[in-house]
């Protein structure tokens, strides 16, 4: 549909699909897939719903369609006060357990690098990621599975409680260029895993992540996302399906990006299970932050939580879409839903999408949404205490995001996800131009 | 020459002020000298103004100074933004102070305390000195320490509120603080306890401009002057013993003494 735009893209990506190993069939064939699927649909323009609010122009462009060098370099080096100390680099798409740590990591972890368990074992990779990450027709998706080449494949099995950091380094300062990361993450027999998910970028690039999860009954995954300022453009998808009593609890914060699409379908498929989405971002320029979320009540008696607070300035744009579809069977589902704006220009702008589809009728299904602004009440009581105008307005960010970040235990690391919120505050000079 | 030193020996300046907000004016021509260490009431009815001559005081930028003066110290009051004001030692305790969900009550009084000593070039506090010297001050006004936690004024009750203001008079020390109706909202015992608070922090050189609508408080806190604000401008002056006139005889004589002095100006 989007003709013109994938000029570049079509032989780039034929060429780069054509290149790769053919570690078995099945991994043929899903690449196979994923290329015609791309072929025939492009990127999709501004009339998909779905897209709306996403403009792909510039990504479809064609600077993107190479794939970023071998070469690169871990871009950044202020580390996070992460609680791990198990580290996985990966580098433009590549997972380099060379710049890796894993020796803290327990028995009952595996972590194996897509591209190696591809080498010895890809029937059986591919059968994991046809189940957990299954085909759809999406535009990332796509070029994701025809690329299909390294990434992650993590599992936590029987009584642990582990923490692993992961740093995705995107650079693409030499010249522009797309990595593609699939990840598998499964969980089982009362496991507990937490990951700290990082994106730290330099240049211009793409960086296209999807992982499929499987959180088994009783075991709990708690994921936290950071954009690091400079990132260019993200892609992030996740599909997660929960078994009895499990949970999924998951924060994504970020500043300074230019372009973040953060989807996630997460599907509570046994009872008592709960997902908890959390985010909070504060966005300037032309930056677009796009959360596009869909929770799934499969069963009876789970429940779910969404809180997105986003602080926008400049001409940045937010945008909310939170699908909660409660099958006929899943009684006595509790879902709340909200999602929060605070605009600093006239010129910033938010859309928000409810989407409720409720099946079943004894159900508690709650969703808000309110834009505003800076509340000046609040900044001139902070100011008649002292305080400066621009720390006021960075205090109101720490306090409008306060929801969002309260439950995160590292108190060390928490601080540093609300500093860099307020860091990206455009001061007040900014705001009267 | 000896007018000259008197001036000099005010802390507070008032001259001529007018203000206005959205185009109705407010204050209509207030006048009030406080002298370091001196302690005046300013009573009058309900819109009078008196609120809106305290967050004049404080810089709140909904209103609009149309006319006249404010020294302070050796300042030029209405030049300073509210922070500066602030920290050259201006408090306002708020008649309505406003809540704030997601900032806890300790955060909020370590950052308005080290804003204020960084402006002095003090070194900052850090969170153990600050929490003993804030424990100190909660005594002081006796307000439970759990309230330190919570986030600013969130459900806090009337009269917690209003002792959250005065631990963040305390806190902070103030050359010249304001107390707007500090006094409603709190039940008699909370009343004195806060008065204490007060006038523990009495003496020296702090002044204090208290709007109050009762007489009991400054039973407590006896003030040096009292002021009677109508329609923008003070319209009466006297001793302590004016308030509890007031007390008796309530404003009625007002509408007769502005009717007379409108028809004054009319004729
Ligand atoms: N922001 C505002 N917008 C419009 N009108 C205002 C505003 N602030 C004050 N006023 C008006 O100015 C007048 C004086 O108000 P102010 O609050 O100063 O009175 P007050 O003497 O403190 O009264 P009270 O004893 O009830 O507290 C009132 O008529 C009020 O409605
Ligand atoms: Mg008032």
């Amino acid at each position: 549909m989007s003709t013109g735009t994938v000029d570049h893209w079509n032989p780039n990506l034929e060429e780069q699909c054509s290149g790769l190993h053919a570690a078995c069939e099945s991994l043929e064939a899903r690449r196979k897939h994923g290329l015609n699927q791309f072929l025939e649909a492009g990127f999709p323009g501004r009339k998909d719903e779905e897209w709306r609010y996403t403009p792909l122009r510039s990504v479809a462009e064609g600077e993107y369609s190479s794939k970023l060098s071998v070469e690169g370099q871990l871009p950044g080096d202020d580390e996070l006060a992460t609680s791990s100390d198990i580290r996985l680099v990966l580098i433009n798409g590549r997972f380099r357990e060379d710049l890796s740590d894993l020796t803290a990591l327990p028995d009952t972890v595996k972590v194996v690098g897509l591209s190696r368990s591809l080498e010895t074992s890809a029937d059986s990779v591919v059968t994991d990621l046809n189940r957990w990450i299954p085909l759809v027709d999406h535009p990332f998706q796509n070029i994701g599975d025809a690329l299909l080449e390294d990434g992650l494949v993590i599992t936590a099995e029987g009584n642990v409680d582990a923490r692993i950091h992961i740093v995705h380094g995107q650079d693409g300062s030499e010249s522009a260029g797309s990595s593609h990361v699939s990840g598998l993450i499964r969980l089982s027999g009362g496991a507990q895993l937490e990951v700290l998910e990082e994106f730290r970028s330099r240049g211009k690039s793409l960086a296209n992540i999807r992982w499929g999860m499987e959180i088994g009954s009783g075991c709990e995954f708690r994921r936290q996302r950071i954009v690091r300022p400079g990132c260019d453009v993200l892609y992030h998808g996740t599909r997660v399906e929960l078994g009895e009593k499990a949970v999924f609890r998951d924060l994504i914060a970020g500043s300074g990006a230019r372009l973040v699409r953060n989807e996630i379908h997460a599907i509570l498929a046994g009872p008592g299970g709960h997902v908890d989405l959390l985010g909070g971002y504060v966005s300037n320029g032309d930056e677009i932050v796009d959360h596009h979320t869909t929770i799934e009540h499969a069963v009876a008696d789970c429940t779910s939580r969404e809180i997105y607070r986003g602080v926008l300035g400049g001409d940045s744009r937010g945008a909310f879409t939170g699908m909660i579809h409660v099958h006929q069977d899943a009684q006595r589902t509790d879902a709340e839903q909200s999602n929060d704006a605070i605009l600093l220009s006239r010129s910033a702008e938010m859309n928000t999408r409810p989407r409720l589809e409720i099946y079943a009728d004894d159900v508690k299904c709650t969703h808000g949404a309110t834009v505003g602004e800076l509340d000046d009440d609040s900044i001139f009581y902070l100011r008649s205490r002292g305080v400066s105008l621009e720390e006021a307005r960075r205090m109101l960010v720490r306090a409008f995001t306060a929801e969002v970040f309260e439950e995160l235990e590292n108190e060390a690391l928490k601080e540093q996800f609300i500093e860099q919120l307020q860091e990206a505050m455009p001061t007040a000079v900014d705001l009267r131009q | 020459m000896s007018a000259h030193e008197n001036e000099e020996k005010m802390i507070l300046d008032v001259k001529d002020l007018h203000a206005s907000v959205e185009g109705s004016p407010i204050l209509n021509g207030m006048n009030l000298s406080l002298k370091p260490g001196e302690v005046h009431a300013i009573m009058g009815p309900n819109g009078s103004g008196k609120s809106t001559f305290a967050n004049v005081l404080a810089g709140r930028e909904d209103y609009t100074v149309e006319k006249g003066s404010v020294r302070y110290r050796d300042l030029d009051l209405l030049d300073l933004d509210p922070e500066e004001r602030a920290c050259e030692g201006i408090f306002l305790a708020f008649q309505y102070p406003v809540s704030i969900p997601g900032i806890s009550n300790a955060y909020f009084l370590r950052s308005a305390l080290n804003a204020v000593r960084r402006y002095k070039e003090e070194p900052e506090v850090d969170a153990v000195d600050f929490l003993q010297l804030v424990r100190s001050k909660m005594e002081l006004v006796g307000m439970d320490e759990k309230l330190l936690q919570r986030s600013v004024n969130d459900g806090f009750s009337g009269g917690e509120k209003k002792r959250n203001e005065i631990l963040q008079m305390a806190v902070l020390d103030p050359k010249l603080a304001i107390l707007d109706e500090t006094d409603s909202g709190l039940d008699i015992d909370a009343l004195r306890i806060v008065a204490e608070g007060v006038n523990a922090l009495r003496g020296g050189d702090r002044s204090f401009i208290v709007v109050t609508h009762y007489q009991r408080l400054l039973d407590y806190i006896v003030p040096d002057h009292v002021h009677v604000l109508s329609e923008g401008q003070i319209v009466r002056s006297g001793d302590k013993t004016l308030a509890h006139e007031l007390e008796r005889e309530g404003y009625s004589w007002l509408e007769s003494g502005h009717a007379a002095e409108k028809s004054q100006e009319a004729s």
